[in-house]
Formats: structure tokens, sequence, C-alpha cells
């Protein structure tokens, strides 16, 4: 591969497996080798973790033009050189890895704790070393917020609880007067130890517990799951098809949840209610097509659980073109109203460079004018035969964003359709042999590219790492509300919507 | 001041109160119709009050003394206003119905509310009370000025002695200044009653809130007073809004059935407002903070125009 040849200077070996390269490299090599990816080749990290059995730190970086390429460096003592000064969207990874695994990247510029509350720092939940059956006291130590100091600065801080059904997260703001000056995300409060009860997990109860990561998610992180297990092997076309509806689905009822939420933010009453009217007949829909309401239960591996027989084709097919009429007059009255426009434009912008530092991903990446998806770069299943455009917006704001999913929900509705033109008779699952090694699954989730990295050894689960959109998109947030005053941040969050189940793990 | 001028006054401090919640129940249910939604009784707000005088009180541990106390008195300027403004008859408060006071009781009743979102010591309440500061001081000579333009039509600050003299003129007594004026008004009314665009009273949103913001630290008996105050407030602004630009209908003598007219008219006229004022908020959005200003500029505007109409037409 011409990548190799451009590298710096030459790996300790490489073995391409399933379209992927996998680079070996030393420890005190991995900075300069992601740093030149990410800097000369417009690569992007898209994970970063250890796996204990193994004594490596896994790095996976995407590189749009050439491939994906694998990182794995076998650390010699308990730290490396961190990658965050020349790579800033690590930072999340690093300090992740310092509280999780107990592995220490050298010179991190910020070693604060990121989602564990009050835990002894040298219990390491994700180390071989850690009996789950422990229980860890707490240690009363306070977060160490990041501090602005100086005349008629306030601090506020917000949560973790919300008024509203929302989930738990703190806000630190630094104000002076309305306008904010910094904000720090606090969050880690829904951390139910996900990762570690994977390991060792049955392979079906595995997926059950998968698909409830993040539950409006649920179909997406399903499906990253199922590929790691699958491999490359193939899966049935008609599942592929099955399954590339249902993501869409998914993508459909979320952005329109969206969609209201943002309406709902700057109290614009009338098509808040339109938007939920909408949401919750797709929401029917699915319950309808396959017995749940957010499409839990629908993919299977090797292949999908539910089929669609003639009358829920031809149901599903007349609600999509009831959904783009429907759909037209709600965008209009959105996008028509003075009022609502005035709210959005310019609040919230995270600029291109910003967003590529710190790694955005999905729709906020595209909103900012960084022309990325998952679904077109790295294409799975059924997406390579469907035809659909990628919306980019170049404002990055409230607005870009929302525009973005609007141009998505339609899109989506377009794939439906095509998948169900494909769809004909065949089979729905596939035997798959027992999994080996590493399996890697990557998805375009409605929130953006979602990763799912399994070790198996022996058929078993001995390293799951899951990184959740909303994990990259979390600290671009912490950069868009800057300069924005404190009464237009829950609609930056809302233009958002991050998940905090997802992120906490 | 005879006896039935007593009994009058106090008929009309029981109609506001009784009917106060009421306008607050018709507004949302107009509001969930515009939105294909049956939304609660418009009874709700009775409900609400009801289930909130039954619960014990909270207070903050920051909080002094006033924290208990300002709502009795929000809730007394507010009962204070109502024996003031004229409701259904010009007739017996006459003299004591000053504008000026009338626009100090109302300052008196946000100074209060402002001190009480202090008081809890919380940093959502001090954001409410100051983004409450920052619209009435535009507010407040808006307020002053359209009442004035009236005054130096009918040559009078007495609000009962306007009233009387408009709905003595009937239908000649219309005038651009008075369009100008109720215009200003209408908006001072949306922005002193925390009505959308200036602010949602619907949301659970505590970084965006400016009224319910000062409220959050309230609950139990204390928290009804203030609601109940705030209704309280909405209605007589739609009273002064209806009895002193539009009073025809109002009752001049104390005859049965003259006073039967004015409840009558009084009542329609709420009941117009309401529905108004659920209208203005389902087209439109919350207005950014920092351009409230401007649009509360123009109610200013306005009620300048409305004086210099006066003068030079």
């Amino acid at each position: 591969m011409e990548l190799l040849d451009s590298l710096p200077f030459p790996p300790f070996g490489y073995e391409e497996k399933n379209g992927r390269l996998h680079l070996s490299v030393p420890d005190d090599m991995l900075r300069p080798l992601v740093s030149h990816l990410v800097r000369k080749e417009e690569g992007e990290l898209s994970n970063l973790y250890y796996v204990p059995n193994e004594n490596k730190v896994m790095a996976l970086v995407l590189v749009p033009r050439h491939g994906i390429v694998v990182l794995e460096s076998e650390l010699e003592g308990e730290g490396y050189p961190s990658l965050t000064a020349e790579v800033p969207a690590a930072n999340w990874y690093e300090r992740e890895m310092m509280e999780m695994s107990g592995i220490t990247p050298l010179d991190h510029p910020d070693p604060r704790p990121l989602h564990l509350h009050e835990w002894p720092r040298h219990v390491h939940p994700l180390s071989s070393a850690f009996d789950k059956t422990t229980k860890v006291p707490f240690t009363g130590e306070a977060h160490h917020f990041r501090k602005v100091e100086g005349d008629g600065v306030l601090e506020i801080p917000v949560g973790p609880v919300h008024a509203g059904v929302i989930e738990p997260g703190h806000f630190r703001f630094s104000t002076a007067g309305e306008p904010i000056l910094n904000l720090e995300v606090r969050l880690g409060y829904v951390h139910r130890g996900v990762e570690r009860s994977l390991e060792g997990c049955a392979l079906n109860r595995a997926l059950r517990l998968v698909e409830r990561i993040s539950g409006d998610n649920g179909v997406a992180h399903a499906l990253a799951f199922c590929q790691a297990v699958e491999m490359s092997n193939p899966v049935p076309e008609r599942a592929q098809l099955l399954r590339c509806i249902f993501a869409e689905m998914e993508r459909i009822y979320n952005h329109l949840g969206d969609i209201g939420g943002m309406a709902t933010d700057v109290a614009f009453a009338v098509p808040a209610a339109e938007a939920s009217v909408l949401r919750e007949r797709m929401l029917r829909l699915n319950a309808k097509l396959t017995g749940h309401r957010l499409l839990w239960g629908s993919v299977a591996i090797g292949g999908a659980a539910r089929d669609l027989d003639e009358e829920r084709k031809d149901l599903l097919e007349g609600a999509m073109v009831e959904l783009g009429l429907a759909f037209e007059p709600l965008v209009d009255s959105i996008n028509g109203s003075p009022s609502f426009l005035d709210r959005a434009e310019t609040t919230g912008a995270l600029s291109l460079p910003m967003a590529k530092d710190l790694r955005a991903t999905g729709p906020v990446a595209r909103a900012s004018g960084w022309d990325r998806d998952t679904r077109r770069d790295f294409p799975y299943g059924a997406y390579e035969r469907l035809g659909f455009l990628v919306p980019v917006r170049r404002e990055g704001d409230v607005l870009a964003r929302l525009n973005v999913k609007v141009e998505e929900v339609r899109e989506s509705i377009s794939m439906v359709k095509q998948c169900l033109d494909h769809l004909h008779a065949g089979e729905l699952r596939s035997e798959v042999p027992a999994p080996e090694g590493f399996g890697l699954g990557l998805v375009e989730a409605p929130r953006g590219e979602l990763v799912h990295c399994v070790h198996f050894k022996d058929g078993k689960i001995i390293r799951y790492k899951v990184r959740d959109p909303s994990f990259c998109n979390w600290p671009t947030m912490e950069r868009a509300v800057l300069g924005n005053i404190v009464p237009d941040f829950p609609l930056i969050n809302k233009s958002y919507n991050l998940s905090y189940a997802g992120n906490d793990l | 001041m005879q006896l039935t001028d007593l009994l009058l006054t106090l008929v009309e401090v029981l109609f506001i109160l009784l009917l106060s919640p009421l306008l607050t129940g018709v507004i949302r249910k107009v509001k969930s119709w515009m939105q294909c939604r049956q939304g609660p009784s418009v009874l709700q707000p009775y409900r609400d009050l009801w289930k909130l005088l039954r619960k014990s009180t909270v207070a903050s541990k920051e909080a002094s003394w006033l924290f208990l106390v300002i709502p009795y008195v929000c809730l007394g300027a507010m009962v204070c206003l109502a024996v003031m403004v004229p409701v259904f008859t010009t007739g017996p408060s006459g003299g004591v119905g000053d504008m000026v006071a009338v626009i100090y009781v109302l300052g008196l009743f946000r100074f209060m509310m402002v001190l009480g979102g202090l008081e809890g010591g919380s940093s959502f309440g001090g954001m409410g009370s100051s983004r409450e500061m920052m619209i009435s001081a535009i507010v407040e000579p808006t307020l002053l000025l359209s009442i004035f333009s009236v005054a130096a039509i009918s040559g009078t600050t007495d609000l009962s002695a306007i009233s009387d003299h408009f709905a003595g003129l009937g239908l000649n007594g219309l005038s651009p200044t008075l369009f100008l004026a109720s215009a200003a008004i209408f908006i001072s009314l949306m922005a002193e009653n925390s009505r959308v665009p200036f602010d949602n009273p619907a949301t659970h949103l505590e970084l965006t809130m400016v009224h319910e913001g000062m409220l959050l630290e309230y609950s139990g008996r204390e928290l009804a007073m203030m609601e109940m105050a705030s209704y309280v407030r909405l209605t007589m602004f739609m009273v002064i809004l209806s009895n002193v630009f539009f009073p025809w209908g109002i009752a001049l003598g104390t005859g049965a059935g003259e006073l039967a007219v004015g409840v009558g008219s009084i009542a329609l006229k709420l009941l117009a407002l309401s529905v108004s004022v659920a209208l203005v908020e389902s087209v439109m959005a919350k207005m950014r903070l920092f351009r409230l200003p401007n649009l509360l500029t123009i109610s200013f505007t306005l009620s300048l125009l409305a004086v210099m109409s006066y003068y030079i037409l």
C-alpha cells in the first residue's frame, strides 16, 4: 500500500486483515505515527484504548482515501508518550485509559479523571486485577474544574439532575454577565461498566446488552456488534437490506425528535407539536413492523431477526410516502419563520478547523463543512448499492445542524424506498463461525460514526471497546458554546443532542 | 365613600381573584388547540393552586425571613391593584386609582419578586432576577408614557375618570393616540407577564428562564401565592388595557342593568385578550435575550408616538 511508503519510518511489522492495515509499532513511535497519519494523510483518530490481555495500546485511524489503519503497540513499561499534545482528539481517550485501565500516557497535559467520580486513583475497573464484585468506596475527592478568574466572573453549576426527562450530566459555566467564557462538561453519572460486563459474555446476550447502551441508537449499536462478530463473513442480501431499512428508520425517528426538540427549546410550540406527532407516528410504525417502538431486537448475528412480509412492506412504503408529504410543511414552517431563524443562525457555531482538531463526527461535523459519512466513505452492508447524498453545510451553527438533519431525513426516506425496491425473497440469516482475534464494527449511527472494537479469544469476548459518536462530540460542544449567551445554551445542546449513556458506558 | 361603593369594590376584587386562574387556563387551552392537542382543562390552574396550598413549604437555608414574606407582599400588591383599577364600573374606585400609583404598585410587585429570586441563593434565581430587571427597565417608562398619553386626552391621571371620559365619548373617542398607546401596552403586557417571545411560561430549561427562574426556590403555599399573584397581574394588565383604552360597556353608574352589562363586557374583553395572547404565543419563537430590548424599544417608541400624536394632531 502506498500509505506504507509514505510513513516517516517503517513499522515493526504489518499485515492486511479483512481489508484493514494492521501495523505493529513500538510504544514510543505511536505518537509520531498517529500524528503523521492525522496531519499529513488527513486521517482521523477513531479509537484509542488498552487491551490488558495482550498488554497493547490500540489506535484506530481512518484514512479516507486509503482505508482503515489499526496501530498496535505493545507497552514496555507502565506508560507511553501521550498523543494529546499533537493530536488533540486523543485527549478524552487517554484520560479514559488512565482511570479505566491504569495506563499512563506520559506528559498528558490534563491528567484529571474523566468519567469516574470519587474513585480511588489506584483502582482501575478495566484492568485485569480488578474484581467485578468488589465494592469501591467513595473517596470524597472533589473534581477540579477549569477555573476562570477575574472581576465579575460567575461560575454557574448546572445539573447533574435537570428539569425535564433527560439524562444526567453536569455543566460548569464560567460567565461574565450572560456571555459564556468557559464550559466544562462533567459526565460519567450513568457509567454502568458496560465494557467490563461484556467481557466473557455469550454472544447473543452481548447483542441484547449492546442494543441497550444508548437506547435510541439501539439498531446502530447492534449492527456494529454484529459486524465485529461477523468479521467479513457474508450476510444474506435480504438481511443486509432489512438492516439498512431498520438503521434508516432509526435515523428518521431520531432526527424528527431533534427537529421538534429544537423548536420546543425556543418555545416555537406549533411546529414542535407537529414534529412530535410525526415522530410518534414513526414509533408506532416501528412497533407494527418489528414489535418494538425503538426497533430493538430486529438485528441478529449473521442477518436480521425481523422480516417484512408483503403486507408490512406496503405499510412501510405508504408510511414513507406519507412522511415525505407531511415533513415538508413542517420544514417550511420552521425555516420560514424569522423568529426561529433569528435564534438559530450564528448560535453555537463550530468552526471547521475546530471540528477537525477535536474530531467531530456525524451531523455535527457535516454542519461544520466536514464532508464525512461512514456510509459513503467506508461502506458496509447494503449502502454500497444505494444512491444517496451526504448533506454538508458550512456555517456550523444551530441552523446548519438542523438543516443537515432535515436533509438526512429526506435521504433516509429515499434509502428506505430504494431498499424496499431491491428487497427480494431470500435467506434471513446465515451461520457465522465463532469469531477469533480482532473484530471491528463501523457504523454511521444517527449521531455519527459509531465504532465497536472487539477482541475475541476462543470465541469469547476478552476486551470490548465501544466508542459512541457522542464521546467525540461532547468536547466539540464545549467549544461551540464559547461567546454565546447562557440562555442559548439549551438550544445548542439540543442541536447536538448527544447521548450521555453512550458516552459514559 | 358609600356602603354600595365599598360593596362594589369588594365584588370587583373577588371577581378578579376568581377569574384570574381561569384566564390562564384559557390561554393554555387555546395554545394546546393550536398544537392539535387536547390540553389540560381550563380549570387546571385552580386545581394546581389547591394542590400547592395543601403542600408544606421548603425554604433554602440561605434565605432570610424576607423570603417567606415576599409572597404575601406580592399577592397583596395585586389585590391592591384590583381595588385601584376600575373593573366593571367606573364608580367606586374614583379618587384612589391614580395611574402613577398603579405603575408603582406594579413596580413594588416586581421589586419584591426580584428580591425573592435572589433570596434563595441559587444561581438560577439570580439570573432570573437580573434578566427581569433588564426587561423592566424599559417596560416601566413605556407603561408610564402610554397611560400618560390617554391621561393627556382626558385631562386626568385618575384611571376611573379616564375610563369614564372615554366611555362617555363613545366611538368619537377613537383616535390614533389610542391605538398607538394600546399597541405599546399590549407589548408591555407580553413582556411584564413573561409570555412568548419574552419568556416561555411552559419551559423547564432553567438556563433560559426569566420569571420562572425567580420562582424556582418557592414551594407549597408560598408558590401558590406567587403563582396566584402572577395570574392576577396578567388579568390586571388586560383589565387596564381594556378599561383605559376601550372602556365601552363599562358601568358608569350603579344600576343593576348597567352593572350586568359592565360585567358581561369586561368578561368578553378579557376572553378576547386571552385568546389573542395565546395566538401571538403560538406563532412566534421566543426571542434571543439580547434582542428583547429591540422589541421593547419599539413599544417605547409607539408610546412616545402616542403622546406626540396627541399634541400634533
